[in-house]
C-alpha cells in the first residue's frame, strides 16, 4: 500500500519540479533573450563614429549618438548627487529616528506611493517645477525628475538596509558613551554601507532607463549641451525618437542606441553586484 | 563615496563650453527643412546652436506660449485666441510651403486616385474597405483589393492635421459639420501616430492603411502616395510647382500677419492640400537672443531658400520673400 503512495508522491514531485524549473528557464530566458536579440540588432551598428559623433539632419544617413551618451551620464549623474543624499538620509531617519512613529508611517507610505506614480507625471510635475518658473527645458529639470524617481527607491532600501544592523552593535557604541548621531553616522552607516550604495546603484541604473520624464524636462538636444540649465539629449529619448521615425537608418542607430543603454545598465548591476559584495560573508 | 566632489567638478567642468543656443520647437511638417538648416547654419557661424525638437506644431504653438522655447514652429496658424494668450503680439514668419499628401499602403498598389469627397468619406469612417465603388470609379483600371482600410491620423497637435482638416472642411460640408478645423480634431476612426514621423511609420507598417504626412516623408521613406483631385479637376501628384501654383494667389494678396490658408486654391496646376509654414516669434527678445533669430532669418532667406527644393519644399515666392524679410528686420 506504501509503495503505491511513494511512487505517486515521487511522480508528483518530479511534475512539479520540472515545472518549477521550466518557469525559471522561461524567467532567465526572456532576459537573455532580450539581450540576445538586442546585441544581434544593434552590434552590426555600432561603430567608432556612432560614438563620437552628433546626429546628422532629419533623412541624412550616418552621424552618431555622442551627445547622447554624455547628456545621459550628466543628467544621471547630477540626479543621484540630488536624490541619493536625501533618500539615504531620510531612510536612516525612518530606521534609526523614526522607527514606527506617525510621522514615519506617513513617509513610508508616502515613498510607496511615490515609487507606484507613473514616470511621466513625474516628468509632468518637474516640468511645473522647474522648467515653467525658469521659462526653459533643462537638464537640470531632467535630473530633478530623475531624482523624484530615485528617493523612495533610495530610501527603501536604505531603511531596510539599516534596520539589518545588529542592535547590539548600536548597544555597544552607546554603552561607551558615543552620542546617538555619531552611531547613526560612524557606526550604522558604514555597516549598512554596502547595501545602501548597492541600492542607490540600482536606482540610477532604474533612472537611466527611463524616458518619459526627460520628454518635457531635459527636452533633447541635436547638438552638445550648453550646461545642466539648457536642454540636453538623453539615451533612452534619443531612442525612443529614432524609434518611432520611419527612417530605416534611424532605426538601425536606435538599436545600437539600445546595446549601449543595455550594456550601461548591466555595467552598473554587475559592478554593484562585484564591488560591494563584502569579502567574507555573502550577506548583505 | 569619496569620489563625490571629483564627480560634481567634473559635471560642472564639462559645462564650461559655452555657445549661443536657440531653442525652438513644434511643427514635424518642416523638421527636416529646419534640421538641415540648423546643421547648415552652425557651418556658417559655429558659435550659434538652433536645437529644433519635431514635437508638432501643437506643443510648438504651446511651449512658445509658455515662451519655454525661443522660437515656435507651425503649419497652422495661431487663432486669435491663441495669439492673446501669448500677450497678443506674435509674428508668423512663413519659411517654406509644403504639401500633405495622402500615404497609402496596399499591396501591388502604386498610384491611387483621390477626391476631396473620397477623402473625407474614408476619414468620416463612411468608405471602409478599398474595393468601395467610390474608389473603384475614381480609379479605372487600377486592381483595389478586398481590404478594410485603417486610417492613421496624428495623435499630437499638429499643423499637418490642420491643412488636411483645412481642406477636408472646403471640400466637404459633412466634414465641416461634423469634424471641422483645428490642430487636434475629434476623429471619428482611425489609429493616432505621433509626428509626421509616427504616422510614417505606422502607415508602413499596416496593410490597408492611408493617413497624411508632409510630401518629403513618402519622398525620404518610399512610401506610395495618390494624387488628389484639386478645384480645376485635375488630378495631381503633390510636387513643388503644383505647390507653387496654389500659392500663387496669396503671394499677390499676402495679408500683413501671413496666416492664410492656400488649400483648395483655383488654377489648373494648384496641388489642393498645401500650405505654408510658419516661424512664430516675438517682436521683443530677451537680450542677445533678438539678434541671433535675425541673423538666422535673414541667412534662411537669402541662403536657407535654395535648400528647400532637394527636401521637396517650395521656397517661398519672391513677393513674399521681400515682405518677410522687411518683417524681420522688425525683430528686436
Amino acid at each position: 500500500m506504501n509503495a503505491a503512495v511513494y511512487a505517486r508522491r515521487r511522480r508528483a514531485n518530479a511534475l512539479m519540479l520540472a515545472a518549477t524549473a521550466a518557469c525559471a528557464a522561461v524567467s532567465a530566458g526572456v532576459l537573455l533573450g532580450i539581450l540576445g536579440y538586442i546585441a544581434w540588432k544593434g552590434a552590426a551598428s555600432l561603430s567608432w563614429s556612432f560614438l563620437t559623433e552628433l546626429p546628422k539632419p532629419v533623412g541624412e544617413t550616418g552621424g552618431g549618438i555622442a551627445n547622447s551618451i554624455v547628456g545621459s551620464v550628466k543628467v544621471v549623474g547630477l540626479a543621484g548627487l540630488m536624490g541619493v543624499p536625501v533618500g539615504v538620509a531620510s531612510g536612516v531617519y525612518l530606521a534609526e529616528y523614526g522607527r514606527a512613529g506617525r510621522f514615519a508611517f506617513c513617509v513610508r507610505y508616502a515613498a510607496d506611493v511615490m515609487n507606484g506614480v507613473p514616470s511621466i507625471v513625474i516628468g509632468l510635475f518637474a516640468y511645473a517645477l522647474v522648467v515653467m518658473p525658469m521659462r526653459r527645458f533643462s537638464a537640470l529639470a531632467g535630473s530633478t525628475a530623475l531624482a523624484l524617481i530615485m528617493i523612495p527607491i533610495v530610501l527603501r532600501n536604505t531603511e531596510e538596509f539599516v534596520r539589518l544592523v545588529p542592535g547590539t552593535l548600536r548597544e555597544a557604541a552607546l554603552a561607551l558613551g558615543v552620542p546617538r548621531w555619531k552611531v547613526a553616522a560612524f557606526v550604522v552607516l558604514p555597516t549598512a554601507g554596502r547595501g545602501i550604495a548597492t541600492g542607490a546603484l540600482l536606482a540610477l541604473s532604474r533612472a537611466a532607463g527611463e524616458t518619459a520624464p526627460l520628454i518635457f524636462t531635459a527636452f533633447g538636444n541635436r547638438y552638445w549641451d550648453q550646461g545642466m540649465l539648457g536642454p540636453i539629449a538623453t539615451l533612452p529619448h534619443t531612442l525612443y525618437n529614432y524609434a518611432i521615425s520611419p527612417y530605416a537608418d534611424w532605426h538601425r542607430q536606435a538599436w545600437a542606441a539600445a546595446l549601449i543603454l543595455m550594456a550601461f545598465m548591466l555595467a552598473v548591476n554587475v559592478a554593484a553586484r562585484v564591488w560591494l559584495r563584502p569579502p567574507s560573508t555573502g550577506a548583505l | 563615496m569619496k569620489q563625490l566632489p571629483l564627480f560634481a567638478a567634473v559635471l560642472l567642468a564639462a559645462t564650461a563650453v559655452r555657445a549661443e543656443t536657440l531653442t525652438g520647437a513644434g511643427s514635424t511638417f518642416a523638421y527636416p527643412i529646419y534640421s538641415k538648416w540648423s546643421d547648415e547654419y552652425h557651418k556658417v557661424k559655429p558659435d550659434l546652436q538652433i536645437n529644433y525638437q519635431s514635437i508638432g506644431s501643437g506643443g510648438g504653438i504651446r511651449q512658445f506660449t509658455e515662451k519655454t522655447v525661443d522660437f515656435g514652429a507651425t503649419d497652422g496658424p495661431m487663432t486669435d485666441e491663441q495669439i492673446q494668450k501669448a500677450g497678443g503680439k506674435v509674428l508668423h514668419l512663413p519659411t517654406v510651403m509644403g504639401a500633405d499628401i495622402p500615404v497609402f499602403n496596399v499591396a501591388g498598389v502604386d498610384e491611387l486616385r483621390f477626391d476631396g469627397a473620397a477623402l473625407a468619406a474614408i476619414f468620416l469612417g463612411k468608405i471602409t474597405n478599398w474595393n468601395d465603388p467610390a474608389l473603384a470609379k475614381l480609379n479605372p483600371g487600377v486592381k483595389l483589393p478586398d481590404l478594410a482600410i485603417t486610417v492613421v491620423h496624428r495623435s499630437d497637435g499638429s499643423g499637418t492635421t490642420y491643412c488636411w482638416v483645412d481642406y477636408l472642411s472646403k471640400v466637404s460640408p459633412a466634414w465641416e459639420k461634423t469634424v471641422g478645423r483645428g490642430t487636434s480634431v475629434n476623429w471619428p476612426v482611425g489609429l493616432g501616430g505621433k509626428g509626421n514621423e509616427g504616422v510614417s511609420g505606422l502607415v508602413q507598417q499596416t496593410p490597408g492603411a492611408v493617413g497624411y504626412v508632409e510630401l518629403i516623408y513618402a519622398l525620404q521613406n518610399k512610401m506610395s502616395f495618390g494624387s488628389v483631385r484639386n478645384k480645376s479637376g485635375k488630378f495631381l501628384k503633390a510636387s513643388i510647382a503644383g505647390v507653387t501654383a496654389a500659392a500663387a494667389g496669396a503671394a499677390r494678396h499676402m495679408p500683413k500677419d501671413y496666416r492664410v490658408s492656400i488649400t483648395d486654391a483655383p488654377g489648373p496646376n494648384s496641388y489642393p492640400i498645401s500650405t505654408f509654414t510658419w516661424l512664430l516669434v516675438y517682436p521683443r527678445n530677451t537680450a542677445g537672443k533678438g539678434a541671433e533669430l535675425k541673423g538666422f532669418l535673414r541667412w534662411m532667406l537669402k541662403d536657407g531658400q535654395a535648400m528647400a527644393p532637394a527636401l521637396g519644399y517650395a521656397p517661398l515666392p519672391a513677393t513674399v520673400k521681400a515682405m518677410v524679410a522687411k518683417t524681420i528686420e522688425t525683430i528686436q
